[in-house]
């Protein structure tokens, strides 16, 4: 074989059954009747500033079950990183200033925790991947380092706690959990800093952390966007490796195509409220909202000589000067007068598919 | 028809900072590695790779920001001499480009018909009494209405720069528009509808796009003729409709089938290893599952029949005693990477 590194090889041999895990969709967890994890209810969050008030955020539920992955789809002004931040109880106040509704985490509502208490949330509770990693990680410590802390806060806060490994076995696990993201020559890239890796490394060593700390809630705020094709895949398989573990996900992203493959539900949003939900097959194939619709749409399909993408005109909405009605109407094809006028409520059309629309009937159960 | 730019042999090599020694300079590092390429009238050319193959840098010397340390950039016939002033300025008249980041690629402190008008006045052919006008049709054919004209870059919208970026690049007409990332950093109704822009302009303007992109989805849609980097090597070039449906070098086939599209429902299980290019050689080898000895070589361009190029050693028959078979693509998705030493030895 005219591979010029054996050694290297052979790793990769191991190593393979590990991660290339025979793919089967059939023996996905579902447990649909599973316990809910978190539960967000009517949640409402204005930033205020000496501009005035900015609702940011305007009435969204949303649920997830354990080892569940649900998905938050929208584009930017859409609130979907507040709502990420808002259940990890990192919004700064002021200017952020939620103004009614509630986040339950496992039967507590994390709005009424103290910060203390808050604390021991984060980390082995819930936890969060943000977009851009070289802010979530530290410059001045090696990667070795960060998930190192990482590990021990997970150890500490076991029931009973589990003693701490010695350094060199420390090293060891945290050597073979890198190399089972297929990173290359993981001793190496223990002792780098930061700045040294490239994005997509960056972005699974920020998911390493977070994967090592074993949380039972982890949010992940578009973690792959801006990456190419291959780290995507790297990293959404990362992500499926650990949604077998039965963990449950909040996946915050713009990319449908993303969502279509790893989320079991999703939920759309739009100038901060959701606008449809259901089964991640349900909404994509058949969108009840002409927003997802236009979503949809804004996915290129074939070649050159293809017609043009049918998309509306118009832009993301602006937060500070809202539209009466449907906050879509501007945009929408098939706005009538009452979508100007008053706003839609988000209703169940069918079993565990909502939309907030006036066209979409209820008797019918679809858009008319 | 003449073919608008031919590239032939083209290698831009970086110099490490870090010095060896007092009086040798470290290695460098070839970002583009004799790569060939033409580009038609009227023609889109899809570029792709992942991060770092060198996308962007053939992106740079194709407007003179980067020069090339061998090899020729020849546009409209003419060789350009990277070390001329001459020369670069023909390359600049003829080539505009279009950024990925809209932010960051407009003075901020100029308003949108000043960022317009820098163009017309840095082209000189232009006169004064012609610029309105100019910016006027340039304007109305992006998209950009009149009311963006008095405000700053920082006021609009991400796909408002960009159409911003676009009329700049085009308010002087160009032969060639090259667009780098244009529309990874816009919300994806935002690049729908750039894109649709993208091809109104082409057909009432008359150039040619060198469009570059990691979204294979994206470069499906607008271009005529793809090419594929791996790391400053071109693999593979031809037909966008035949090298997505057919791709032939087995780096082509793992990168379309890691595509993801809204009809593949399902989850995607196979974690793919980092790609490390080879040094010497087909820089795909080390991951490369039907690798065999000969990949040691670099390996010749083989003509599949109707423009459709692959430089891989599976396809040359001359230099190859047995004919392999084609590797099906799910041998290349990632899952097994490895080949058993015995077929090949």
């Amino acid at each position: 074989m005219a591979v010029d590194n054996v050694g290297e090889n052979e790793a990769r041999q191991t190593l393979a059954p590990a991660v290339s895990a025979p793919s089967s969709n059939v023996a996905r967890p579902r447990n649909k009747g599973g316990d809910v994890v978190l539960e967000i209810k009517d949640l409402t969050i204005d930033f205020v500033s000496v501009d005035g008030r900015v609702r940011i955020l305007n009435g969204v539920s949303l649920m997830a079950k354990k080892g569940e992955v649900v998905g938050i789809v929208g584009e930017s002004g859409s609130g979907k990183t507040t709502l990420g931040m808002a259940i990890l109880g990192l919004l700064d106040s002021p200017p952020a200033n939620i103004v009614s509704g509630s986040i339950t985490f496992e039967g507590r509502d994390l709005l009424k925790l103290k910060s203390s208490e808050m604390e021991k949330i984060h980390g082995t509770g819930i936890n969060m991947v943000f977009q851009e990693p070289l802010d979530s990680l530290n410059p001045v410590y090696t990667v070795e380092t960060q998930i190192g802390e990482a590990l021990k806060v997970q150890r500490k806060r076991q029931d009973p706690p589990v003693p701490q490994e010695s350094e060199g076995e420390t090293k060891k696990l945290i050597t073979d959990l890198l190399r089972n993201l297929c990173i290359d020559k993981p001793e190496e890239v223990l002792e780098r800093y930061p700045h040294e890796l490239s994005g997509g490394m960056r972005q699974r060593v920020a998911i390493s952390i977070s994967t090592v700390e074993k949380p039972r809630l982890m949010i992940s705020d578009e973690p792959t966007t801006g990456l190419d094709a291959y780290v995507q895949s790297r990293i959404l398989g990362m992500f499926s490796a650990q949604r077998k573990a039965g963990e449950t996900l909040l996946y915050i992203t713009h990319d449908l195509t993303i969502a279509s493959q790893i989320c079991d539900r999703i939920y759309i949003m739009y100038a901060g409220r959701v606008m449809e939900a259901g089964e991640t097959r349900g909404v994509l194939q058949e969108p009840l909202h002409p927003y997802t619709s236009t979503l949809v749409a804004s996915v290129p399909q074939g070649y050159e000589d293809a017609s043009p993408l049918s998309v509306q005109l118009g832009e993301p909405p602006d937060l500070r000067n809202l539209p009466s009605g449907c906050k879509f109407n501007p945009r929408c094809p098939h706005a009538k007068d009452v979508c100007k006028e008053t706003e839609p409520k988000l209703d169940e059309i069918s079993a565990e598919r909502y939309a907030a629309c006036w066209r979409v009937d209820k008797e019918l159960g679809k858009f008319s | 028809m003449g073919n608008l730019v031919e590239i032939e042999n083209l290698t831009v090599a970086f110099r490490s900072k870090r010095r060896e020694g007092l009086f040798r300079s470290g290695p460098s590092l070839k970002a583009l590695d004799d790569v060939s390429l033409t580009i038609g009238q009227n023609e889109t050319f899809g570029l792709t790779g992942e991060t770092g193959s060198g996308k962007s840098t053939l992106a740079k010397v194709l407007v003179g920001l980067y020069r090339p340390t061998s090899g020729t950039v020849r546009l409209l016939g003419r060789e350009i001499d990277y070390k001329k002033r001459k020369d670069i300025a023909f390359l600049r008249q003829n080539v505009g480009i279009v950024f990925q980041d809209p932010v960051r690629s407009l003075n901020p402190s100029l308003t949108v018909k000043e960022v317009i008008t820098e163009a017309l006045i840095a082209a000189k052919s232009i006169p004064k009494k012609d610029y309105d006008e100019r910016i006027n049709f340039i304007t109305k054919l992006v998209g950009v209405t009149k009311d963006l004209l008095p405000r700053r870059p920082r006021e609009l919208s991400g796909g408002q720069r960009q159409r911003i970026s676009l009329a700049r690049a085009l308010v002087v007409p160009k032969k060639l528009l090259v667009l780098d990332e244009p529309t990874s950093a816009l919300d994806v109704s935002i690049q729908a509808q750039v894109l649709n822009t993208l091809k109104k302009l082409k057909s009432e303007l008359d150039m040619s796009y060198l469009f570059i992109t990691h979204d294979i989805n994206v470069i499906k849609y607008v271009s005529h003729r793809l090419g594929v980097l791996f790391y400053g090597r071109l693999v593979e070039v031809g037909d966008t409709r035949t090298v997505d449906t057919e791709p032939k070098h087995p780096y082509t086939q793992s990168l379309i089938s890691h595509v993801l599209t809204l009809r593949k429902v399902g989850l995607q299980e196979t974690v793919i290893s980092e790609h490390r290019p080879a040094p010497t050689g087909c820089r795909y080898r080390i991951v490369c599952p039907a690798a065999f000895e000969k990949c040691a070589e670099v390996p010749n361009w083989v003509n599949l029949g109707g423009d459709h190029l692959v430089s891989c050693f599976l396809y040359d028959h001359s230099s190859q005693k047995e004919s392999r078979a084609l590797i099906p693509a799910a041998a290349a998705t990632g899952g097994d990477l490895r080949v058993p030493p015995h077929e090949h030895s």
